[in-house]
């Protein structure tokens, strides 16, 4: 029944070996199908493109890690990116607006684990209001209308250049490294898979329940303000309509990665390759020239794939342990 | 009176928790009526009584969750009028709860020091430290795992209590207490808990067990304490009572038969047990 | 009758002095009108700046003005107007730029002509369903009438069905109404100024197939949310005029979703596919100028000609920028900004 250290190693990253797997495999495809999918251009877009669903999803990926959603990112990232426009063009320096901005994400995330917590009510629900929130008050303070005209040093954060790599690609390696030692090496990342494992194990333990939920929530508003700033330097405009669905596309990743629905169970490396894969697959469609109905199509057959695959392997133990 | 617990003689040692006159009634019920019981270290205690006897408001008692009407609870030579959960884990008091409370998909060592993990370098969770020392708590416990990596959620029922036991004495559990342990287990699953149960005591634990089952209480127990409508009727050492007498005060009026027990229920209950004595009951 | 003919004219009247660029010559009573599309590109925007320096911003485009002219002269001698008479106006989103410059032109005229204009909309773009309840909240109210843009021709049917059936003139404004469908369902529209979308995307393909020259090359579409009315309709103007030219050839036609980082990530990845791509028409400026942010970051602007539709002040700003390269517009409120144009109504 208990089979060596190295075959449970094996095992609890099976998921995303699969997940590489098939990375691989489309990789391969479309190099062999287009001679311009496998050059360095073709995947210094892939990473450009895939570097903002990364960001977001990391926070996701905490979120759902600790049992919980969060299905306002898409929104609290266009809030934001309006504070950071709005301080901007009141004057402030660039630098203090993107902390504006990033605070506004901040306070969202905070107001949003508050109310999750205080009033024991479902974040589903929670974090729906609070998208509706986020999405009017940009409505509101731009009443409708795009804000546009930033300085270079604030756009440099959207399509500046670093050697062959630009910002935002920078930012999202960073702080997946952030990400990954903040959730499996630090007391922050415990009691968030403990929170999502058994919420009342870590109540009994001591642990303040409503510090740490409120935290979680908080770093995902955070990782969404980030976002913000990427959209608004990159189209160099912000909108209150950007971000729009982007909690659903990065919520898909997530999952697909193997992060567990039901909490107790994150992974950032997971997260991480499916949003490559994503991003390879909307590149792909779109260099073959496949309209991109199949590409939504082809998304959710591969997120009920995996899905169904995880499910099916934690119940039935396939390539996995038995399960009581 | 039917009964009232005295200290027993035989023991040098001073008492972990001491309870006085311990009362609590919910509106008109009366719960407790007037309580006093020691509890000593390196001793397996068995606390029995059928429903509704009070066994488990006195040990909500005892782990905080509720405060007595009156009475007071003295430990380390302090006295207080009552406990609250996080003061009562503070001063050593640990509940072993029916679901255990694990995170299941957590490995063991990280379900053993869950809200005490030891930290280096400031920020980071020093988990070889956590593994090495979990090792050997459960070595000494004598809780057989094949691996603290391994998540809780793959361990067996007696595991997983194991797993759950090491937490409350890493937790700085001195005091244990454990409610219906062997309930809903099988009887291979249910002698490997005795027997860290025993362990504990064995290891110099406070232990209080609360089981319906009397045949796992013989087997492990050194003293046994019999509850009956919000009192304490009987309070005697495991060597000086057998079955039979225990079920008696459970189930029925005091049957009081010349034993050591009884010897220790003396001076004060002794019209009480004049009393009952005449009412020539029968109970098995 | 009369009055009642009247009265219609006022509200088409109201809509018109929003909506319609110019208009074809066409009898007043029972009007159906088509607003014509002005194509505004680089070099437009250069007469208009300087235009904007020396007098009355529609001063520079006479031909529009005379059109202006002619159209309402048809539509004289003015019917009584009801004071106090409330309107209703149903539009797309304020989300949208576009729209919201609409609901102002709408109020200012309203303001002018002494009738209460409420402007409603639906949360988003794509929301059919709660743009078909408002209109059936606007019709329980009871306004005079109601100024429709439906998001795509179906989903209005039945609130505009109801509203003929408590009386409220129900006009159709900007994107058409399905007329079968309204009959089918025993409806009416009591005046319908349509724009055509076709013509729209036939403008601006026309203009990029232009600045291409004979050399021709590839060109890419990007349309907004699949189904629009709108988006199907520049999509086809588009693609008929690119497939009528010689030596221009589509390479790829993909939903951006009226959303500016999509279209940003389209056009990168078609650019990666086809790195000669010589033009991108975009269903509207939001995704064009979302494509003109991708094109400068990868060094591209100069060899792609990128053409949007609406006019919306950003798009203004980035043509007299150099940036984007030509936009349709459809409404003298937007072509002549704010204070010069709305005097005349």
């Amino acid at each position: 029944m208990y089979r060596g250290r190295i075959w449970l190693y094996f095992s609890n990253i099976f998921h995303q070996l699969l997940l590489v797997f098939v990375l691989l495999v489309m990789v391969a495809y479309l190099s062999s199908a287009s001679p311009f999918f496998f050059t360095w251009n073709n995947f210094r877009n892939i990473f450009d493109h895939s570097s903002l669903y990364i960001i977001l999803a990391l926070g996701i990926t905490f979120v759902i890690a600790a049992g919980g959603i969060d299905l306002s990112v898409g929104a609290v990232a266009a809030l934001s990116g309006v504070c950071m426009a709005v301080a901007m063009h009141s004057g402030l320096s660039v630098g203090l607006s993107i902390l504006s901005g990033i605070c506004s994400g901040a306070f969202m995330g905070m107001a949003g684990g508050t109310v999750i917590f205080l009033f024991k009510i479902n974040p589903f629900i929670v974090t729906l209001g609070f998208m509706s929130l986020s999405r009017g008050l940009a409505l509101i303070v731009t009443g409708g209308i795009p804000i546009y005209g930033f300085p270079k040093s604030f756009t440099w954060w959207g399509s500046g250049h670093i050697g062959p790599f630009n910002p935002p690609m920078l930012l999202a390696a960073f702080l997946i490294v952030v990400a990954a030692v903040m959730l499996n090496f630090t007391r922050f990342g415990y009691y968030t898979l403990a929170l999502g494992g058994n919420e009342e194990a870590l109540r009994r333990s001591g642990v303040s329940i409503f510090l740490y939920k409120v935290l979680v929530y908080t770093l995902c508003g955070v990782t969404a303000a980030i976002g913000g700033l990427i959209v608004t330097a990159r189209l160099n405009t912000a909108e209150p309509l950007a971000g729009w669905m982007l909690e659903l596309d990065t919520i898909a990743a997530v999952v697909l990665g193997g992060t567990s629905m039901k909490g107790g169970r994150g992974t950032i490396v997971g997260t991480v390759i499916a949003c490559f894969l994503l991003g390879i697959l909307r590149n792909g469609l779109v260099i073959l020239s496949i309209p991109s109905y199949y590409q939504q199509l082809l998304i959710g057959i591969i997120i009920l794939a995996a899905v169904i695959f995880a499910e099916v392997r934690a119940r039935k133990g396939l390539l996995g342990f038995n399960k009581k | 009176m039917f009964g009232c617990a005295q200290k027993k003689d035989g023991s040098q040692k001073s008492p972990y928790l001491r309870l006085k006159k311990i009362k609590k009634s919910f509106g008109h019920i009366v719960a407790l009526e007037g309580i006093d019981l020691d509890i000593y270290p390196a001793e397996v205690m068995a606390l029995v009584g059928d429903n509704g006897a009070g066994k488990s408001t006195l040990i909500k008692i005892i782990s905080g969750v509720l405060a007595p009407d009156s009475g007071e609870i003295s430990l380390n030579g302090t006295s207080y009028r009552h406990l609250t959960p996080s003061k009562a884990v503070e001063l050593g008091i640990s509940t072993v709860y029916q679901d255990l409370a694990l995170v299941d998909c957590r490995d063991t060592a990280s379900n053993i020091f869950l809200g005490k993990e030891p930290l280096k370098a400031w920020f980071f969770v020093d988990k070889q430290k956590m593994i090495k020392e979990s090792e050997a708590l459960l070595k000494k416990l004598k809780v057989a795992i094949p691996s603290v990596t391994t998540p809780v959620e793959d361990l067996s029922g007696g595991q997983r209590q194991g797993v759950a036991v090491a937490r409350s004495i890493m937790q700085q559990g001195r005091m244990l207490i454990f409610d219906e342990p062997t309930a809903a287990m099988g009887v291979n699953e249910a002698n490997r808990i005795l027997k860290l149960i025993r362990n504990l005591g064995d290891e110099g634990f406070a232990v209080v067990v609360i089981s319906h089952n009397l045949h796992h209480v013989f087997s492990i127990a050194d003293r046994i304490c019999v509850m009956r409508n919000g009192r304490l009727m009987v309070d005697c050492r495991t060597e000086n009572t057998n079955l039979e007498q225990i079920v008696g005060f459970i189930t029925g009026p005091p049957q009081l038969t010349k034993t050591h027990t009884e010897k220790e229920l003396m001076p004060g209950c002794g019209e009480d047990a004049g009393n009952v004595q005449r009412q020539d009951m029968v109970i098995f | 009758m009369k009055k009642k003919k009247q009265r219609v004219a006022v509200f088409l009247l109201l809509s018109i002095a929003v909506f319609a660029a110019a208009c074809s010559p066409s009898p007043a009573p029972a009007p159906v009108e088509e607003g014509k599309n002005n194509l505004v590109s680089a070099d437009a925007a250069q007469e208009q700046k300087g235009a904007k320096e020396a007098g009355p911003a529609y001063a520079m485009n006479p031909k529009a003005y005379a059109m202006e002219q002619a159209l309402m002269d048809q539509l004289m001698p003015l019917p009584d107007l009801h004071k106090g008479e409330r309107i209703g106006a149903l539009i797309i989103t304020l989300a949208n730029p576009f729209w919201v410059a609409m609901k102002e032109g709408y109020e200012r005229a309203g303001a002018e002509m002494g009738v209460e204009v409420v402007v409603m909309a639906a949360p988003t773009e794509g929301d059919t369903k709660s743009q078909l309840e408002t209109l059936d909240a606007m019709v329980a109210k009871g306004y005079a009438a109601i100024i429709a843009s439906p998001i795509e021709p179906f989903n209005l049917v039945p609130g505009v069905v109801r509203a003929n059936k408590r009386g409220i003139k129900v006009i159709n404004l900007g994107p058409p109404i399905n007329k079968e469908a309204l009959k089918d369902a025993r409806g009416w529209l009591d005046g319908r100024i349509t724009v055509n979308f076709e013509e729209q995307g036939a403008l601006a393909a026309e203009y990029i197939v232009q600045k291409l020259g004979p050399a021709g090359g590839k060109v890419a579409i990007i349309q907004g949310i699949p189904g629009a009315g709108q988006s199907e309709g520049r999509t086809a103007g588009a693609k008929g005029v690119f497939e009528n030219t010689k030596n221009v050839e589509i390479v790829s036609i993909q939903p951006g979703n009226w959303d500016r980082n999509t279209a940003y990530n389209l056009a990168s990845n078609i650019l990666q596919a086809h790195p000669d791509l010589k033009g991108i028409f975009c269903a509207n400026d939001v995704m064009a100028l979302g494509v003109v942010e991708a094109l400068q970051a990868a060094n591209k602007k100069n060899d792609v000609v990128v053409a949007g539709v609406d006019f919306i002040d950003e798009a203004r700003e980035s043509i007299q920028r150099g940036e984007l390269d030509g936009t349709v517009a459809m409404s003298p409120f937007l072509l002549f900004p704010r204070s010069g144009a709305t005097s005349r109504w």
